[in-house]
C-alpha cells in the first residue's frame, strides 16, 4: 500500500502516515488498497482521505473462496480464503440447516444432501460490504471529532471528504479534485 | 524518615514480611494478591530498609523502587473512544502503575474535535480529586493549542503529553512531553519505551515539587497514620472493592458510601481527635460510594483550635 500525505504539521503527516497503515492492516483491508492519499489540514479543519482499490469490490460467490466437489448426495468444501469461512458456515447453516453441515477443520467442511450448483453460486459477501467495511476503516483513522463527513465512491476510487462543523462547498470541491486526481470520475 | 518500596514475589512466607513491616514500624500501603503472587507496597523507616530487603529476598521475591508510591494519578483523553484508547492512554496508567502509583484512566464525555470540544464542571472536578493529572492530545498542533480551553480550570499539577510541542501552553501545565500523539498499538519499542520513562519521571518531579510545597506547612497526621487507624473500621474491613483505602499525598479516598458512613468516620479518634476536626470529610464526586478524606495542615488545626477555644464562654 502506498500513502503519501500531504499537510501543513510535520508531526501530524508522519503520525497519521503510520496510523492508517497500521488500521488498514488491523483491520484487514491493506491488501485491497493499492494507493492513499491523505490531506491533512488540521487549522481549518479539513481531512480528505482518498484510497484507491486493487481490484472494484464485487460480490464473492463460494466456488470463489473455496474448492467444491461432489461426494455422494453431498458437497465438500475446502475454502481457500481464511476470512470467507464464518460467512460459508452461516451460510450453509441457514440454507440446509446445522444437522446436514459437518465442519472437521477450519478449513473443511461437508454439507449433505446439497448440490454443487446451488452452493457453488451461494453469495457470501457481497461488494456493498467491502466498500462499506473500507469507508468503516478510513472512518475509523480520521480524527475522532471530525464528524461530519461526505463519500465519494466511484469504481475502485473511495474519497471521504470531513470536518468538524459545516461542509462547505470549497471543502466538497477540494475533495472532487482529490477524488479525480485518483483516478475517480468528476460526476461524483 | 520513612521509605516507601515494593515488595513483588511470591505468597511463600509472606507473613514473615508482614510481621517484619508491623515490628519496624512500618504500614503496608497497597497488597495486591493474584493467585500465588503478591506485591506489597509498604512504607518503612530508613534504618530498616535493608533488613526489610535482605527477608523480601531470602522469602523469594523481589524488591523494587516506587518513586510514585502513595499517590492516585488520573490520565485523562479526550474521549473513551477508540482512537484514544486503549493506546497511549493506558500504556501511560500501566508505566505509572509499574512505579507505584494507582493510577486512573479517565475520558471526557465531549472532549474531541478542535472547535468542539468541552469539558464539564463536574469533570473537571473529579479530575481535581487526584494527586496529579496527565492530559493526552492529538498529532496536530493548531489542535492541541486550541483545547488549552480544557485545562483551565484544573486546579492538580498537570501534565501535557501530545505530538508536536504547542506553543503558549505553558502557563496552562507543569510539563509538556511532546512526541507521543494519537497510537494505534502498544507503545513498546525502545525509543516509546524511553517516552513512557521521560513521563513517569516529569510526574515523579511534579509530584516532588508539590511535597516541598507541603512540607512548608506540614499535614496534622500522616495519611498512612490514619490508614492504619481506618482499616480496623468494619465496612472498610469487610469492603471488597479493590484497594478499598487509597493514599493520597494530601489525604485519601476511603472506598465506603458517604451518607451511610459520614458520622462514623468522623467520629473515630486519630491521636486522642476526632477524624472530623483534622481532615475535610466530603463525597467524591467520581461516585456516590468514596468519600474523600483531605487531612487538614499543622496550621490549620491550630487555627480551628483557637477559634473553637475563643468561641467558649
Amino acid at each position: 500500500m502506498d500513502i503519501t500525505v500531504h499537510g501543513s504539521d510535520p508531526f501530524g503527516n508522519e503520525g497519521y502516515k503510520v496510523l492508517f497503515g497500521n488500521i488498514m492492516n488491523d483491520l484487514g483491508e491493506a491488501l485491497a488498497i493499492e494507493k492513499a492519499e491523505l490531506v491533512l489540514k488540521a487549522e481549518i479543519p479539513l481531512f480528505i482521505f482518498s484510497v484507491r482499490l486493487r481490484a472494484e469490490p464485487v460480490s464473492k460467490t463460494i466456488a470463489d473462496v473455496s474448492s467444491l466437489r461432489e461426494e455422494g448426495s453431498g458437497v465438500y468444501i475446502t475454502i481457500t480464503d481464511e476470512r470467507y469461512a464464518p460467512e460459508i458456515l452461516k451460510a450453509m447453516w441457514s440454507k440446509y440447516g446445522r444437522n446436514s453441515v459437518d465442519q472437521q477443520t477450519r478449513f473443511d467442511m461437508s454439507v449433505s444432501n446439497a448440490d454443487l450448483e446451488t452452493v457453488s453460486k451461494t453469495v457470501v459477501a457481497s461488494g456493498e460490504e467491502v466498500v462499506k467495511e473500507i469507508i468503516g476503516a478510513v472512518w475509523r483513522s480520521m480524527p475522532e471529532g471530525i464528524r461530519v463527513r461526505h463519500v465519494f465512491i466511484t469504481g475502485t476510487v473511495i474519497t471521504v471528504v470531513a470536518t468538524e462543523e459545516i461542509m462547505k462547498p470549497e471543502y466538497m470541491k477540494e475533495g472532487a479534485e482529490v477524488h479525480i486526481a485518483m483516478g475517480g470520475s468528476a460526476d461524483v | 524518615m520513612f521509605e516507601v518500596i515494593m515488595y513483588d514475589g511470591g505468597v511463600y512466607r509472606s507473613d514473615e514480611l508482614f510481621e517484619m513491616i508491623e515490628d519496624v514500624g512500618g504500614a503496608v500501603l497497597q497488597k495486591i494478591r493474584s493467585s500465588q503472587m503478591l506485591t506489597v507496597t509498604m512504607s518503612i523507616p530508613s534504618e530498616d530498609k535493608e533488613t526489610v530487603s535482605a527477608l523480601c529476598k531470602e522469602i523469594g521475591g523481589e524488591v523494587k523502587e516506587v518513586p510514585l508510591a502513595g499517590t492516585e494519578i488520573a490520565v485523562v483523553g479526550p474521549t473513551l473512544g477508540r482512537h484514544h484508547m486503549p493506546h497511549p492512554i493506558c500504556d501511560i496508567a500501566e508505566a505509572l502503575r509499574r512505579k507505584g502509583a494507582l493510577s486512573i484512566v479517565m475520558g471526557l464525555a465531549r472532549g474531541r474535535g478542535k472547535q468542539t470540544a468541552q469539558i464539564s464542571a463536574s469533570e473537571v472536578g473529579i479530575i481535581n480529586e487526584y494527586d496529579a493529572a496527565i492530559l493526552c492530545f492529538g498529532n496536530f498542533k493548531s489542535c492541541i493549542e486550541a483545547k488549552a480551553e480544557l485545562m483551565k480550570d484544573i486546579r492538580i499539577p498537570l501534565i501535557l503529553v501530545c505530538g508536536p510541542r504547542p506553543e503558549g501552553l505553558e502557563d496552562y501545565c507543569e510539563g509538556i512531553i511532546p512526541g507521543v500523539g494519537r497510537k494505534s498499538e502498544r507503545m513498546r519499542s525502545s525509543e516509546e519505551r524511553n517516552k513512557l520513562e521521560e513521563i513517569v519521571s516529569m510526574t515523579g518531579e511534579v509530584l516532588k515539587d508539590k511535597r516541598k510545597r507541603m512540607s512548608e506547612d506540614p499535614l496534622f497526621v500522616h495519611p498512612s497514620e490514619v490508614k492504619q487507624v481506618l482499616e480496623n473500621y468494619p465496612p472498610i474491613d469487610m469492603c471488597l472493592r479493590p484497594s478499598p483505602i487509597v493514599l493520597h499525598m494530601d489525604g485519601l479516598r476511603a472506598k465506603i458510601p458517604y451518607d451511610e458512613n459520614i458520622e462514623a468516620v468522623s467520629n473515630i479518634m486519630v491521636y486522642d481527635r476526632r477524624l472530623g476536626d483534622i481532615a475535610k470529610i466530603t463525597e467524591s464526586k467520581l461516585d456516590r460510594s468514596s468519600m474523600l478524606i483531605k487531612i487538614k495542615t499543622g496550621s490549620e488545626v491550630e487555627y480551628d483550635d483557637a477559634r473553637n477555644a475563643a468561641k467558649k464562654p
